[in-house]
């Protein structure tokens, strides 16, 4: 076994353990610029995970995908959402309707409840449980990021931690999806970011503020 | 051979820990463009408080005189327990993390007494900061320890360090890297560096540790700066035995041991620069913000002892 090979085969044995810390900070930062951060590194060390996976499968196809989620979602999603934070010219404090402390005890019980759910799961299919769990995990935590955030922008991160998640576990079940499908998902995540930006700047124009709890009541 | 070994770690253990302030305190003088004082400056106020006279509000009892001393006493017998150079320690066969645990609790719960006795507010504020913080911290330092004994199947600290040890970086567990956040989190919060208490303050309505030494001065003050020194390091050498032990040697030979002590003090300049560049780049939580924080140090230690159920 050659040193790449060895390093690859670490990589993807340590990445659940990197994943589960990024998801945890993420729940415990204070600044949307911070959680933009998180979220570039988290996808950074699914990109690692991505190409460790084409060197031990000798896949052409997947250094591509690892390529391209180099591209959209390391630098230019995290990018675009600095952008416009900064263009919002909002606090930067990310406003919760949970104390970090509470949150980051709400994401460890997620943590904890994915890892149960998926053992029986893995053991029938004979899958590598904790990647699966760290995919459920990141799933769960994009969906209370969401909920539980009160800015409009930190709704689209939730957004798409959660996609991250749905991507792992395509990744890690059925070793990613074909090709076309892959590139299809990531324009479609780019145009979505996009979109929901002009989306945020609309909110701000008409209300004064993005914060979503405040937005009970249609307005014309 | 071995026992000479174990009682010189232990003197490096409690002779270093004013020069690691000191180091510090340069390190952050850097940071912030300014020359600093000399490293050893430490050692010399500590001569300095030991030559002076030793002054005792009137109102105080006998345990204003003893605290600092049983402070003293139980976080030097607290450093017999870690390992340094050597994965056993002097006293390691005698006692497990529990015992290490509550022997830090012991000294400060002896320093809180002293700051109440001295009859100051200042000191009675401290004294319930720390008692609060001090609290809050005793869960997540338990269990943080307790999970990596789970792992390694062993608890007392030599067996953890030595089975860490024989094994390389990517085979721990899930439930270390999690233990390792958490028991960062404590350690600041429990040698009191700046997230939770800033050791150079000089307003007293934010400080903690120094709130509780105000009315202490003389040999009574140097024994309690020397206690606090040591208990950094203790805590920063105990970080560094449990989850990146490797270079400490199993055996006694010369050149293995010499291999040791640059590696340990490696490691040591390496979290002392850390620790400056945290104090520098971060401010002071405000106090009712300090239980959250410990919080998720809980909340992370919970989930470390819940990881050791998942085998690896």
């Amino acid at each position: 076994m050659g040193l790449i090979e060895f390093a690859a085969a670490k990589t993807l044995a340590s990445s659940a353990v990197f994943l589960f810390i990024t998801v945890l900070l993420i729940a415990a930062a204070k600044r949307i610029n911070a959680c933009i951060v998180l979220f570039a590194i988290q996808c950074a060390v699914i990109t690692a995970q991505i190409v460790a996976l084409a060197f031990l499968h000798r896949s052409v196809e997947a250094f591509a995908v690892a390529a391209v989620v180099l591209i959209v979602k390391v630098v230019a999603i995290p990018y675009a959402l600095l952008r416009i934070s900064r263009q919002l010219k909002v606090t930067p404090a990310v406003v919760v309707s949970t104390t970090p402390g509470q949150s980051v005890f709400i994401v460890a019980a997620l943590i904890l409840l994915a890892f149960a759910v998926v053992q029986p799961y893995a053991r029938a299919f004979a899958l590598d449980s904790e990647m699966l769990a760290a995919a459920t995990a990141i799933v769960l935590t994009g969906g209370f990021l969401m909920v539980s955030r009160k800015k409009a922008l930190m709704q689209v991160i939730g957004l798409l931690v959660l996609e991250n998640g749905i991507f792992l576990a395509a990744l890690t079940t059925t070793f990613g999806m074909p090709f076309v499908i892959e590139m299809g998902i990531f324009f479609d995540l780019l145009v979505c970011v996009l979109l929901m930006g002009i989306f945020i700047f609309r909110i701000r124009e008409t209300f004064e503020h993005v914060d979503v709890s405040r937005l009970r009541r249609l307005r014309g | 051979m071995t026992k000479a070994l174990d009682v010189f770690q232990f003197l490096v253990l409690i002779g270093v820990a004013p020069l690691l302030r000191g180091v510090v305190a340069r390190f952050k003088a850097c940071i912030q463009n300014r020359r600093g004082a000399n490293v050893f400056r430490p050692y010399f106020d500590l001569w300095k408080l030991f030559r002076k006279e030793d002054l005792i509000p009137p109102t105080a009892s006998l345990l204003f005189r003893l605290c600092p001393v049983i402070l003293w006493a139980a976080t030097l017998a607290a450093s017999a327990f870690v390992p340094v150079l050597h994965t056993t320690a002097l006293l390691g066969n005698h006692g497990d993390i529990i015992l290490l645990v509550y022997l830090l609790a012991l000294g400060r719960f002896f320093l809180v007494l002293g700051a109440m006795d001295g009859g100051s507010s200042f000191g009675g504020m401290g004294a319930s900061r720390e008692a609060l913080v001090s609290t809050l911290a005793e869960a997540p330092l338990l269990l943080g320890l307790i999970a990596v004994a789970i792992v390694s199947r062993g608890s007392s600290i030599g067996a953890i360090v030595q089975w860490t040890a024989d094994r390389h970086l990517f085979e721990l567990s899930p439930a270390h890297a999690f233990a390792c956040v958490a028991l960062i989190l404590v350690t600041i919060a429990e040698t009191g560096r700046v997230p939770v208490d800033n050791p150079a303050t000089h307003l007293e309505l934010t400080m903690i540790h120094e709130a509780m030494v105000l009315e202490y001065s003389g040999p009574s003050l140097a024994l309690i700066e020397w206690a606090s020194g040591i208990k950094l390091n203790l805590m920063l050498s105990l970080l560094v035995a449990l989850f990146v032990p490797w270079g400490m040697t199993a055996g006694v030979s010369f050149s293995a041991l010499a291999i040791a002590a640059g590696v340990w003090v490696l490691k040591m300049a390496l979290l002392a620069m850390a620790l400056a560049a945290l104090e520098s780049s971060m401010a002071k939580l405000r106090m009712y913000l300090v239980p959250q924080y410990l919080g998720m140090a809980t909340a992370l230690s919970i989930l470390a002892v819940v990881f050791t159920a998942f085998k690896r």
